[in-house]
């Protein structure tokens, strides 16, 4: 049998180290190219890690954090069934009522409602229920919708980078780095709520002169009556509760050395007790079947696939040559290595996933721990990676799940956001938060 | 049983020519729910029906996959918005509205029961086209299938 940390034999004439490198960076090229379903090429890309002989299948499973997937799994089980309930539309034209359906009061209530909500939530899933609102509303107030879904784009990135749930490469790194929800509130959220409002003094800029509607199309946004949008009452107070008591849970995990994946799991299962226990046996099974069919299931997989292939790379002993590389990069400075990893993952992130990337650099930042003075000293790396690929995904429409989810209900609903006029409008925004980001770091952490 | 036996082999149909606001007319006229659209040879390019109807006036959003907006019982909406809606489609080509994954065709020796059944899948009527050319020979709606399954009654035209 196959050692589980290194394969040391030769895999057709070649090194595990290049082979698993070869293999990975094919799953990259494949992944950015989007030519293959990006679940299927990691499934394929982890098959091929464990057929090669890199890692045996006892070492892949080992390999993956089944935190970050029960996280994201038990939260979009929640969040499906909460919005069921219609609470995301409430709260929607709840807030564009109370700016009087003005078009750029609208357009701060929305970009205001995401953050938090992707901070709360998680971002793809507070897009999927914000944004058929959103083009709801703005379709009754005659705008172009184009300014309301890139402000969503770019909240739900900023929005989720301040909690553990707020964004994947969060998720990831509080998992497998072990930092907690408070860790995440506590160190990033001052950073999170500065960008925010320096993000949105541009975007008046840009779009004050567009956004502009008559009297008549606001009072007909002020007709809607939210209430009407709650479709299930009694639904609506068990989701809320068990969504509060699921964060509160988050808050209070460390204290009781819970992990998160097994609060949003009990809390996935509570409230889909609460909403099933009632009915009948063949209603149940429907109800159930309808809530695991919300779940992004090519994410999950996706996930599992790269953790797989993340390990085979760790197991052949890439990740501790390019950590090493890195180092010599950087002459083992903290600051400049900082910094480079802000910079050098909001760049990648633009371009690349930020979820392999980040699933990558997390073994390779570990690995500097004994080099740059102990696991506590490299906490200015975690933030920095943080704030650099969850806000680096702003920057190109492919830079982040959520972009992409918000580009294709756009697209089919006739109000297509494009790759480059996005990136017109959003790369110096982006550039502009992590440079926010970058004062930030030296000033708190370094 | 094939649905040659029982399709309106004379049904009511509009051209490529045809604007959005004709066909609607005739869609009231003759207060039917569907008119297949021929081209100039009478081949069938598909089906103009009250489904598009309904999609010019819901809001775009209501139309996302999935259902993303459940319902719509907070939006008090107006006629009047209505009206304004289906006044700017009046002179639009009726083949902007066509969609043949929508509506695609079957045969005249398709089976009933397989018509049943793709009437239960997609609703509206079904066009009956000539195998290799395309050409439209006519119709099968759900009365000619109740007729001739309750009464035994051939209503083939």
């Amino acid at each position: 049998m196959l050692s589980d940390s290194a394969a040391t034999q030769m895999i057709f004439g070649w090194s595990p180290a290049l082979y698993a490198s070869v293999v990975f960076a094919a799953v990259y090229i494949v992944v950015i190219t989007e030519k293959i379903n990006r679940a299927i090429i990691a499934l394929m890309g982890g098959g091929l890690m464990i057929l090669g002989g890199v890692v045996n299948q006892e070492a892949a499973i080992r390999g993956i954090d089944f935190n970050t997937i029960g996280l994201l799994l038990g939260m979009m089980v929640i969040v499906g069934i909460t919005g069921k309930s219609g609470v995301f539309q409430y709260i929607a034209i709840w807030s564009a009522k109370r700016v009087s359906a003005h078009p750029m009061g609208v357009l701060v209530m929305l970009a205001i409602v995401t953050a938090v909500l992707s901070a709360l939530l998680d971002n793809v899933t507070t897009v999927l229920l914000i944004v058929p609102v959103t083009l709801l509303i703005t379709e009754e107030l005659r705008v172009l919708p184009y300014p309301y879904l890139v402000t969503e784009i770019l909240f739900s990135n900023i929005g989720g980078t301040a909690t553990l749930i707020g964004d994947p490469p969060n998720i990831m790194i509080g998992s497998l780095v072990g930092l907690t929800f408070n860790d995440f509130v506590s160190n990033l959220g001052a950073a999170v709520v500065v960008i925010m409002a320096a993000t949105l003094v541009p975007l008046y800029f840009i779009w004050r002169k567009d956004l502009t509607t008559t009297a008549e199309a606001r009072k007909r946004v002020m007709e809607f009556d939210e209430r009407q949008a709650i479709t299930d009452p009694r639904l609506l107070k068990q989701a809320l509760a068990v969504l509060a008591a699921v964060i509160g849970g988050f808050v209070l995990a460390h204290t009781f050395h819970i992990q998160p994946a097994t609060i949003a799991m009990f809390g996935a299962g509570l409230l889909l007790l609460l909403d099933n226990y009632q009915r009948k046996a063949e209603e149940q099974s429907h109800n159930v079947h309808h809530a695991f069919s919300e779940v992004e299931w090519v994410t999950l997989i996706f996930f599992v696939g790269l953790f797989i292939l993340v390990h085979g790379l760790e197991s052949a002993g890439v990740i501790g040559s390019m950590a090493k590389a890195l180092l010599d990069a950087t002459g083992g400075d903290l600051k400049v290595t900082a910094i480079a990893v802000l910079w050098g993952s909001a760049f990648l992130s633009a371009f690349i996933d930020n979820i392999p990337f980040v699933a990558t650099m997390i073994p390779l930042i570990k690995s500097l721990g004994p080099a740059m003075g102990g696991e506590q000293a490299l906490m200015p790396l975690w933030w920095s990676l943080s704030l650099g690929a969850c806000l680096g995904g702003n920057g190109t429409l492919i830079g982040a799940s959520a972009n992409l989810v918000v580009a294709g209900m756009a697209e089919r609903a006739g109000q297509p956001v494009r790759f480059v006029p996005y990136m017109k409008s959003s790369f110096l925004l982006m550039v502009m938060s992590i440079a926010i980001s970058h004062v930030y770091v030296v000033l708190r952490f370094l | 049983m094939t649905v040659s036996s029982l399709m309106n082999t004379n049904p009511i149909t509009v051209t490529l020519e045809d604007t959005f606001g004709g066909a609607l007319d005739i869609l009231l006229k003759h207060r039917v729910r569907s008119l297949p659209v021929l081209d100039s040879n009478g081949i069938y390019r598909g089906m103009f029906d009250l489904y598009d109807l309904w999609e010019l006036l819901l809001p775009r959003a209501a139309l996302l996959e999935g259902k993303r907006i459940a319902d719509l019982a907070y939006m008090p909406g107006s006629e009047e918005m209505l009206r304004e809606k289906l006044g700017n489609a009046q002179a639009r080509s009726i083949v902007e509205f066509l969609d043949d994954q929508e509506s695609p065709a079957i045969y005249s020796d398709t089976t009933v029961i397989e018509a049943i059944l793709l009437l239960h899948r997609r609703g509206g009527n079904l066009p009956v086209v000539e195998r290799q050319t395309r050409k439209l020979v006519g119709i099968v709606t759900p009365w000619e299938i109740l007729s001739q399954v309750q009464t035994g009654k051939d209503t083939a035209h």
